[in-house]
């Protein structure tokens, strides 16, 4: 019998490339195993389409009354949340496995994941795929398609290249702060991601122009779990306007900071992992 | 280097730390004000080692810590203190590393992906272990002969009987062929058929070379596959020594359950013919035990006088528990040429 | 807020049964569910709640911060967004969960040996539950009050509407839950159903924003579907929009809704019962 390869890992490069590859493969076999399931794949793609749309509309009506909210038109605000549900629609598709730690870490199948030669944080990122992404994906691209054609901006190339790294920064950023926030369940001993949700829909003030929040809210937006940084700052950036729409470069930079931070803050609740059954 | 044994353990401990809170929102809230805990000491200050190519069944009670050492042993869980040597590697520091090496089964709970078929399950570790096709082919085939595997392949994971779920995570430990396999509860739950398919397969393992630590209950299990028997109570190695000894002194005895057709006035007559045994009222009227030891009293002998005495309708034969023997270990019986 | 967020943390949509109680897709509106389990994950679920009312106040604090639209100023929107998230509150999401977790299983057939009606059965769980629902809807309600400077008293003359429409509101919430919990028999992925369920009652009752900044034809179609009833009357006659004969004719089509939709689930749950025998329930 053949034994066991050791496959070296020669380099950082090489590393990154086993590991992007093994990536794909994970959620390659999920995708398939979730495609079984006809009807859910459209019941959730509608109902992310609705849910999203109801946003939409919600905006338009208000936009049907007064022209602008402290200097922001509807079409700023729909790329905005254009922005946020592209972004999160990406982040449900590639990695919708942060949801399930509480779960995994809990109630005991993470032990599972120690024990295969692959990084357990990319495991568990990449062990379920979120197939109401493709309904936030088409939504978002859409209302960005439109609202792009409204705004006050000038589409070259440079300006195009710079809205993709700025959209699949957006979305990293959201995969990094899923990361940390979920990663509390190393801590917090309940099956349930309640605290990573509660922190989710504060994320969620982020889809309108952080302007309209007091100093303490804008603060914890874009400093201390950096959802802002999905949205409004992106946005800020593509549109020149704000005062500080700068800040919106470093979108990719804080992107990067996400994903340190949940690496992060996994690995150290991993060395708190007890497993079960003791 | 200092290790020279294929698995080195030394003063190992872990502590689980539980919090110590009374129930209710009321116990939450002051839990979070005045954080009481109350220490557990799974594993106590063990030492073992294993040489290339041993195999040793690691038993003792529920809660006695096997499962808390082989998770260490594996990288799981991050031991309190000691050390912990695997092929001279750290396995919590070097998790990767010593995966690759090592294949675990724990039966209580499956390392399939429950939501992939077991062939997606197969084909995603050869490429974490970074096989090759051909040598991922020439493993499934093997598999395959031993444990049945074809039929499981299309099928996910949280669709398998118990069995069939066994036979497929034996396949995804093994798949990589680890010189190092940690078995943990494999055959728990078992019918006979798979339980003898799943020992059959281990002692071919261990043939060939393969250092093998099994956790068991199941004396069959024990005799068929090790011959070196460690025995952990309260987190602490009570025997380590020869399989051979324990179980020719302790796991003699077998007990023989009569059903008959008419209860007898009286179990004297009975006791009279089997002096060397014991003969006990079963558990109903009609019913009998008679414990005896093989060596020596004859299982026929047994049989015969029984039959002399009442018309016997059923038997049956139960094999001394693994349970028997620790007990009797615990109770000081094993002799001090067993203890360390 | 919650539909999307809801889909969000559900992957698949497919409620945690078959053996493996995935238990984390009950989320903040489920997190009543977990009230006596699990206090940590109730408070946080909680929290959730209470950033959603945050952003809503935030967001409509700007919006009229040059001056009121349709009547609306600042603190009567204050007290307008508050009494629709207490009526959002209730009936939330806990009875159709439920619902549809037992039917999955096939424990609706336990159900269904009661000596009780399986509609009736549901709406006294749904009334039992409201209480916690109306008492942490009343909390979050209280706190984000205090937090933007306190809502004016309900319109003094309109009391005994306000309390009649109040009322009506929970059988009126529980129509339509029930019968989307029902939609399980036909599919088995809930939470999806349950998701856009939730989108399309918090935008039709007026919850995100008074159906009075609807265009006209919209504003004539909701206030005559069952959805007004659900958030935006009792909000309407508490801040005085709907006052005397306009505000009881208002309550009337509440009324006429919380017994069409009980028929109307009482026919579903006819037509539901006959797929029973197909999953062999």
């Amino acid at each position: 019998m053949a034994s066991a390869q050791a496959v070296a890992a020669p380099g950082v490069l090489a590393r990154v490339r086993r590991n992007a590859w093994l990536y794909r493969r994970c959620l390659g076999a999920h995708l398939r195993s979730t495609l079984e399931y006809e009807a859910d794949f459209w019941i959730m793609s509608v109902s992310a389409v609705i849910a999203q749309g109801v946003g939409i509309v919600f905006l338009w009506a208000i936009f049907g009354s007064i022209p602008e909210i402290n200097g922001w038109t509807f079409w700023d605000v729909a790329m905005i949340y254009a922005l946020v549900v592209l972004s999160e629609g990406l982040s449900v598709l590639f990695a919708q496995g942060a949801w399930s730690m509480a779960f995994t870490v809990n109630l005991g199948g993470f032990d599972a994941l120690l024990l295969r030669p692959f990084s357990p944080v990319l495991q568990v990122l990449s062990s379920e795929i979120g197939m109401n992404g493709l309904g936030n994906v088409a939504l978002g691209g859409a209302l960005l398609g439109v609202s792009v054609a409204h705004v006050d901006v000038a589409w070259t190339p440079a300006t195009i290249a710079l809205f993709v790294v700025l959209v699949v920064s957006a979305a990293l950023v959201k995969v990094g702060l899923n990361t940390a926030t979920n990663a509390a369940a190393f801590w917090i001993k309940t099956p349930w991601s309640m605290f990573a949700f509660s922190m989710h829909t504060f994320g969620e003030l982020a889809r309108f122009p952080i302007t309209i929040y007091g100093i303490g809210v804008r603060l914890a937006l874009s400093v201390v779990l950096p959802y802002a940084f999905m949205s409004y700052f992106p946005a800020q950036a593509v549109l020149s306007t704000g005062t500080a729409h700068w800040l919106g470069f470093l979108t990719p930079l804080v992107a990067v900071w996400c994903l340190v931070l949940g690496a992060l803050v996994f690995r150290r609740g991993m060395l708190r992992y007890e497993s079960a059954g003791n | 280097m200092r290790c020279v044994s294929l698995i080195e353990v030394a003063q190992l401990r872990k502590v689980f730390r539980r919090a110590d809170k009374k129930p209710g929102l009321a116990g939450s809230v002051r839990h979070l004000v005045e954080r009481r805990f109350v220490d557990k000491v799974a594993v106590d200050d063990i030492d073992l080692r294993v040489e290339a190519g041993e195999a040793v069944a690691y038993v003792g009670p529920n809660g006695a810590g096997k499962s808390t050492t082989v998770k260490m042993l594996t990288g799981v869980l991050v031991p309190t203190s000691g050390t912990v040597h695997v092929e001279g590697r750290v396995p919590h520091k070097d998790r990767i590393a010593n995966a690759r090496r090592v294949g675990v089964v724990f039966g209580q709970r499956t390392q399939l992906w429950w939501d992939l078929p077991v062939r997606d399950s197969l084909e995603l570790l050869r490429d974490m272990h970074g096989l090759s096709d051909a040598d991922y082919r020439r493993n499934l085939e093997r598999l395959d002969a031993t444990l049945g595997l074809a039929e499981l392949l299309p099928v996910t994971a949280r669709k398998l009987s118990l069995g069939q779920r066994m036979r497929a995570d034996l396949a995804a430990a093994l798949v990589h062929t680890p010189p190092i396999v940690f078995l943990d509860e494999p055959t728990i739950g078992l019918d006979i058929a798979v339980k003898d398919r799943v020992r059959a397969f281990v002692r071919e393992l261990v043939a060939e070379g393969t250092t093998v630590m099994l956790t068991t209950h199941d004396l069959g299990d024990i005799e068929d596959i090790c011959r070196r028997l460690v025995i952990i109570d309260q987190g602490r190695i009570v025997y380590d020594g020869d399989i051979g000894t324990v179980v020719e002194t302790y796991a003699r005895e077998r007990t023989m359950h009569f059903s008959v057709a008419e209860a007898p006035a009286s179990l004297a007559g009975i006791a009279a013919r089997l002096p060397d045994a014991a003969v006990a009222e079963g558990p109903s009227d009609a019913q009998l035990d008679v414990t005896f030891d093989p060596a020596v009293v004859s299982s026929a002998r047994v049989l015969a006088a029984v039959q002399a005495e009442a018309d016997v309708v059923d038997l049956r034969i139960d094999e001394p528990a693994i349970e028997d023997v620790v007990r009797r270990v615990y109770a000081g019986e094993l002799g001090a040429g067993g203890m360390q | 807020m919650s539909a999307a967020a809801l889909l969000e943390a559900a992957p698949s949509g497919r409620l945690p049964f078959a053996g493996r109680t995935r238990a984390r897709r009950s989320m903040a509106r489920t997190a009543f569910r977990s009230l006596v389990a699990h206090q940590v994950s109730f408070l946080f679920g909680l929290l959730a709640t209470a950033f959603a009312v945050l952003s809503m106040l935030y967001l409509w604090r700007a919006v009229l911060a040059n001056g009121p639209l349709h009547g609306f100023d600042w603190p009567h929107m204050r007290a307008y967004l508050l009494v629709t998230f207490v009526a959002g509150s209730l009936v939330s999401s806990y009875v159709d969960y439920r619902m549809a977790g037992r039917i999955l299983q096939g424990d609706v057939a336990m159900d269904l040996v009661r000596p009780v009606g399986y509609q009736d059965a549901r709406f006294a769980e749904a009334l039992g539950f409201g209480v916690y629902e109306l008492g942490t809807g009343l909390l979050v309600a209280a706190v984000a009050a205090l937090a933007f400077g306190g809502v004016p008293g309900p319109a003094p003359g309109e009391l005994g509407a306000f309390v009649v429409s109040a009322l009506l509101v929970m059988p009126l919430r529980f129509g339509i839950v029930y019968m989307s919990g029902l939609v399980v028999f036909w599919t088995q992925n809930y939470i999806g159903v349950q998701a856009g369920r939730i989108a399309l009652v918090t935008l039709c009752s007026g919850a995100l924003v008074p159906i009075a900044f609807f265009p006209g034809w919209a504003q004539d179609v909701l206030t005559y579907l069952p959805f007004a009833g659900m958030a935006s009357t009792p909000a309407l006659v508490y801040v005085g929009h709907l006052a005397g004969a306009e505000a009881w004719r208002a309550v009337a089509v509440q009324a006429f809704w919380v017994v069409g939709l009980w028929l109307l689930g009482r026919a579903l749950w006819g037509a539901a019962s006959r797929q029973l025998t197909v999953h062999g329930g």
